[in-house]
């Protein structure tokens, strides 16, 4: 219960934040490349440098993790080099990162509303179908 | 009679009220929120599970079909009893920033088919990564290699993803 009522408060923080900032963690490198404009990229480094400051301050270094599917090492690297391409490529083809098509989707952007079904959608498509499949073409 | 501001930008003015806040500032509170998410408010295991707009949609998501309808699909750890509500605060968080700066506005830049299409893409490769870009930023920051592996993976897919929007704009 802790954790639901902490995320609720910490999203509806970073949903207003997001929306007056326009935040969003893919366009900073699309922007940066596209026109040369640095401002959403150093949100994005911002992110990364205050949360690497913050996790030895609360004693807790991430260690290793078990994969995904519990998978050998080479196959969850490689799922995780595809996964990650695929987020970052499907993102920006889409204008922006989850997040941001969460906030878009709070204003009145249509779009990114059907972006966000399909986004749910996608996750019991995912434990349904994916993760299956997946674990089949492991060796 | 309502005060308004000119931005620097000078062709939008806006309600006096509405906050301005920079990228950086959001991403510093961001990364304090994540980090202390994971480190004060229990929203763990895994480790690095502050912040992420995929795998917290899908304990919300999936948490919510399984009661409701029974099924046994997969949440993550921090979820079994009562799932983490990201998501729903979010949008709460945005559809306020929103209404108190004027921008609430009904469009559609895209086809709706198209942006269904995306959103259901990057949730399954997102899942396969084991978090969507702000969690796999937060997985690198907790020093998790996996998380740099995928974080490496999402920068050359957002750079080719950028070369092919530049590509057929310009042809």
């Amino acid at each position: 219960m802790t954790a639901a009522v902490a995320t609720l408060v910490i999203g509806v923080i970073l949903g207003y934040l997001g929306q007056r900032s326009r935040m969003c963690f893919v366009g900073g490198i699309r922007d940066f490349i596209l026109v040369r404009d640095g401002y959403l990229l150093k949100g994005l480094i911002a992110f990364g440098l205050t949360a690497w400051l913050a996790f030895p301050l609360v004693g807790l270094f991430g260690g290793a993790r078990p994969g995904p599917f519990g998978a050998s090492e080479v196959a969850t690297v490689v799922f995780t080099i595809l996964g990650g391409f695929g987020v970052g490529y499907f993102s920006t083809l889409a204008n922006g990162c989850p997040l941001r098509q969460h906030v878009l989707a709070a204003q009145g952007v249509r779009s990114s509303i059907a972006y966000l079904v399909g986004f749910f959608a996608g996750a019991v498509i995912f434990h349904t179908w994916t993760a299956p499949l997946l674990f089949r073409l492991l060796p | 009679m309502a005060t308004t501001v000119t931005l620097p930008t000078g062709a939008i003015s806006k309600p006096a009220a509405a906050v301005r806040v920079t990228a950086v500032q959001m991403g510093i509170v961001a990364g304090v929120l994540a980090v202390a998410a994971g480190a004060l408010f229990e929203v763990r295991p895994p480790e690095a599970y502050g912040v992420c707009m995929a795998c917290h949609g899908r304990d919300l998501v999936n948490w919510t079909l399984n009661v409701v309808a029974g099924t046994h699909l997969t949440v993550a750890p921090a979820s079994l009893v009562f799932p983490v509500v990201t998501t729903i605060g979010v949008l709460l968080g945005a559809v306020l920033g929103a209404a108190t700066s004027g921008e609430f506005r009904w469009w559609s830049p895209e086809s709706s088919w198209k942006a269904f299409m995306y959103g259901m893409l990057v949730m399954n490769f997102a899942l396969v990564a084991g978090g969507c870009s702000i969690r796999l930023l937060l997985r690198t920051a907790a020093g998790e290699a996996l998380g740099l592996i995928g974080f490496g993976g999402m920068v050359a897919g957002v750079i080719l993803g950028t070369f092919w929007l530049r590509w057929r704009a310009t042809r």
